[in-house]
C-alpha cells in the first residue's frame, strides 16, 4: 500500500482503471486485519464492503457513477447510526444496537458511492480525549516516541477515526467534534481534522452527546481531501432543524491557497509558559510563514478564553445528562433486570455506562437541578455569550486565527492523569470554537523532538469554511509535511 | 465538600444511576474536583449578559403539516429488549 493514497489520488486511479474498487477495498480490509493491534475498528464490515465495492465497479463499467469518488472505502466513527450495522457509541449500553435507519451524513457518503469499511472506535458516547473511555478498550496511536516503546493515546474522542487514517487502515474517515474530538486526535496522529461550523453538517442519526455543540466532520491526510469530504457530507437537512439553510459552497473546486492581503490573528490568551517549546516554535514559524506568503499577522485578544473550558464542563454535561436519559432499558440497548421499574432503570444505567459517562451525567444532573440551575447552567450560557462576542470582535479585525491545536503532543496510554480535570485540559484550545459555533481545522505542522506530530489550529468566522481551507492549504503547500509513522504493528 | 455520601446518593437517584458503596469515595473526589474547576466562573461578572443556548442565528422553520407514514410500530419496536404486540414491556408499575 502506498502512503500517498488520498481521496484525490484514488479517484484518479479508479478513473483510469488502474485499480478496481474491489481491489482497493480488499487492500484496506487486509490493512485493517494486519493492524488489529491498533484496535481502531469496533466493527469491520468485511462482507458488506466487498459487496458494495463490486456494485461500485459495476456502476463504473456502465458509466453510472454516483460521484468521482464512487468506490473509495472510508471509515466511520461508531457514533453514526448505520442501517443494519451495529452502532455502539463504544458503550456497553448500546453494544447490541443495530439501527434500522441511516444517519444523514453516512447516507450522503453512500449517495456519493463511498464504501464503509466499518465502525471506528471512540471514547464512550464521545466523552474523552484519549479514547480510553471506550468499552472496547483504548485505540493505540500509530505513532511512537523515538525515545521509548510505550504505547501512546491517539487522542479522542474520534481516536479510532484519526489513528485509522494515520495508520492507513482507511484513506479518510468521519468523526464528530463536541469540544475538540476531531481536531485533538488529528493533532496527535499527524492528520488533518476539520470541525465545520455548527449547522453546516446534519446531526440527524448521530448518537447525541451535547446537541448545541456536536458537529460531524472529516479526518483526512490532506486539506484537499478534507474539502472533498466536506463537499460530500455538508448541506441543509430538513430532518435536523439546526442544520443551516445557508447554501454550501464547492469547497474543493474553489480551493485557492492565495492568502495575499489576508489578516491572521494570533490570540495572546493562548500563549502559555506550559506550552512545549517545540509547539511554541511551530506556532511562531507558521505565523512567519504566513507573513512571507503575503498575509498580515495581527496580535489579537480573546479575553474570555480561559473561561471556555469551565463553561464547557457545565454546558456539555448538562446537555449530555438530558440526551442520555433515553438509555433506560425500555426501547433499545441493554436492559438489566430489576425488582421494579425504577430499579431496572438504575441497574441498567449503572451497568451500561462507564465511569466518565456517569461522572458527566451526574454533574449535568447537578447543574440542572433545582437551586443550582441559575448559578451553574445559566451562568455558563452567559459565559458562552461572552466567548462568542470575543470572536465576533476578533473577526472584525482578522480573516482567520492561528493557534496550537493541543497543549501537548500524544502521551503514554499508561500515563493518563487520575484527576478528570487534568484530562479536560487537553481540549483547552479547541473547546472555545465549539462554544462559539465556528469552524476549526487542525493540520500537522512538524514533528517534535520525540518525532511526534504537532498540530496547529486555524479558526474562521461561521460558515467561512472556504477561507479556512484556503489558509490551511497555503500552509500545507508551503511546509509539505510528509511524515508517516513507522508501521511497528506489522512486525 | 459539596458532594458527600448523602448528596451523591440523592444525585444518583435523580439521574437514575445506582452508585455502589465502593465507588462513593472516588466519585465524590472526582465530582468535587470538577465542581471546584467550574466554580472559577463565579468570579466573572455576567449581570448584563444574555445567555446563549445555541450559536446558530437561524429562525426555526415550521415544516408542512403533512402525513408521514415513516416510523412504523414494527421499526420502532425492532430493538426493544422486551415487547408484546405493539408495546414495549416494562416491569409492573401499578399493583
Amino acid at each position: 500500500m502506498k502512503d500517498s493514497y488520498t481521496l484525490k489520488s484514488l479517484a484518479v486511479l479508479l478513473e483510469n482503471n488502474k485499480i478496481s474498487s474491489k481491489e482497493l477495498t480488499s487492500e484496506y480490509l487486509k490493512n485493517i486485519e494486519n493492524g488489529k493491534e491498533l484496535n481502531c475498528y469496533n466493527t469491520i464490515s468485511q462482507e458488506k464492503a466487498l459487496i458494495d465495492a463490486e456494485k461500485s465497479d459495476e456502476r463504473r463499467k456502465s458509466q453510472n457513477l454516483r460521484s468521482k469518488y464512487d468506490g473509495i472505502p472510508i471509515g466511520i466513527k461508531d457514533l453514526f447510526c448505520t442501517k443494519g450495522v451495529t452502532t455502539t457509541a463504544s458503550s456497553k449500553i448500546l453494544s447490541n444496537f443495530v439501527p434500522n435507519y441511516e444517519s444523514t451524513v453516512t447516507q450522503n457518503c453512500d449517495d456519493a458511492g463511498l464504501i464503509s469499511l466499518g465502525k471506528l472506535n471512540c471514547d464512550e458516547f464521545a466523552m474523552g480525549s484519549t479514547n480510553k473511555t471506550s468499552f472496547f478498550g483504548s485505540v493505540k496511536n500509530p505513532w511512537k516516541s523515538v525515545n521509548s516503546d510505550y504505547e501512546l493515546v491517539p487522542g479522542g474522542s474520534s481516536g479510532g477515526s484519526a489513528a485509522a487514517v494515520s495508520g492507513d487502515l482507511c484513506v479518510a474517515s468521519l468523526g464528530t467534534d463536541t469540544g475538540g474530538s476531531i481536531r485533538q486526535p488529528a493533532s496527535f496522529t499527524g492528520t488533518v481534522g476539520l470541525k465545520p461550523s455548527y449547522g453546516r453538517v446534519s446531526r440527524w442519526g448521530i448518537v447525541a452527546f451535547a446537541s448545541s455543540l456536536d458537529q460531524a466532520g472529516p479526518i483526512t491526510k490532506t486539506v484537499e481531501d478534507a474539502a472533498i469530504l466536506l463537499d460530500i457530507i455538508s448541506g441543509h437537512d430538513e430532518k435536523d432543524s439546526t442544520s443551516s439553510v445557508n447554501p454550501k459552497e464547492n469547497y474543493y473546486e474553489n480551493l485557492n491557497s492565495d492568502i495575499k492581503g489576508m489578516k491572521i490573528g494570533i490570540p495572546k490568551e493562548f500563549r502559555s509558559d506550559k506550552l512545549p517549546a517545540s509547539t511554541q516554535k511551530s506556532w511562531d514559524e507558521c505565523a512567519n510563514l504566513l507573513k512571507t506568503n503575503g498575509a498580515e499577522i495581527v496580535d489579537i485578544s480573546l479575553p474570555h478564553t480561559m473561561s471556555a473550558l469551565p463553561a464547557y464542563y457545565i454546558i456539555a454535561p448538562a446537555e449530555a445528562s438530558s440526551n442520555l436519559a433515553r438509555y433506560d432499558g425500555v426501547r433499545y440497548g441493554l436492559r438489566v433486570k430489576g425488582n421494579d421499574l425504577i430499579d431496572m432503570y438504575e441497574k441498567t444505567r449503572s451497568e451500561g455506562f462507564g465511569d466518565e459517562v456517569k461522572r458527566r451525567i451526574l454533574i449535568g444532573t447537578y447543574v440542572l437541578s433545582s437551586g443550582y440551575y441559575d448559578a451553574y447552567y445559566i451562568k455558563a450560557q452567559k459565559i458562552r455569550s461572552l466567548i462568542k462576542s470575543d470572536y465576533v470582535e476578533a473577526f472584525k479585525k482578522v480573516d482567520a486565527i492561528l493557534t496550537p491545536s493541543t497543549p501537548s503532543t500524544a502521551f503514554e496510554i499508561a500515563n493518563e492523569p487520575s484527576d478528570p480535570v487534568q484530562n479536560y485540559l487537553n481540549d483547552i484550545f479547541t473547546v472555545p470554537v465549539n462554544l462559539a459555533g465556528l469552524p476549526g481545522i487542525s493540520i500537522p505542522y512538524a514533528n517534535d523532538e520525540n518525532n511526534l506530530p504537532i498540530g496547529l489550529q486555524l479558526i474562521t468566522n461561521s460558515f467561512e469554511e472556504q477561507k479556512l481551507l484556503n489558509v490551511a492549504k497555503n500552509i500545507e503547500e508551503t511546509i509539505n509535511y510528509s511524515e508517516t509513522p513507522e508501521k511497528w504493528w506489522l512486525k | 465538600m459539596e458532594f458527600d455520601k448523602k448528596s451523591l446518593l440523592k444525585l444518583g437517584k435523580l439521574a437514575r444511576i445506582s452508585i455502589s458503596d465502593d465507588k462513593l469515595n472516588n466519585l465524590s473526589k472526582d465530582l468535587n474536583s470538577i465542581l471546584e474547576f467550574v466554580d472559577q466562573l463565579k468570579e466573572i461578572k455576567t449581570d448584563q449578559v444574555d445567555p446563549t443556548s445555541n450559536s446558530l442565528n437561524q429562525k426555526l422553520e415550521v415544516r408542512d403539516d403533512k402525513v408521514d407514514t415513516k416510523n412504523s410500530a414494527e421499526d420502532i419496536l425492532e430493538n426493544a429488549p422486551e415487547k408484546e404486540m405493539d408495546f414495549f414491556v416494562v416491569p409492573k408499575v401499578i399493583e
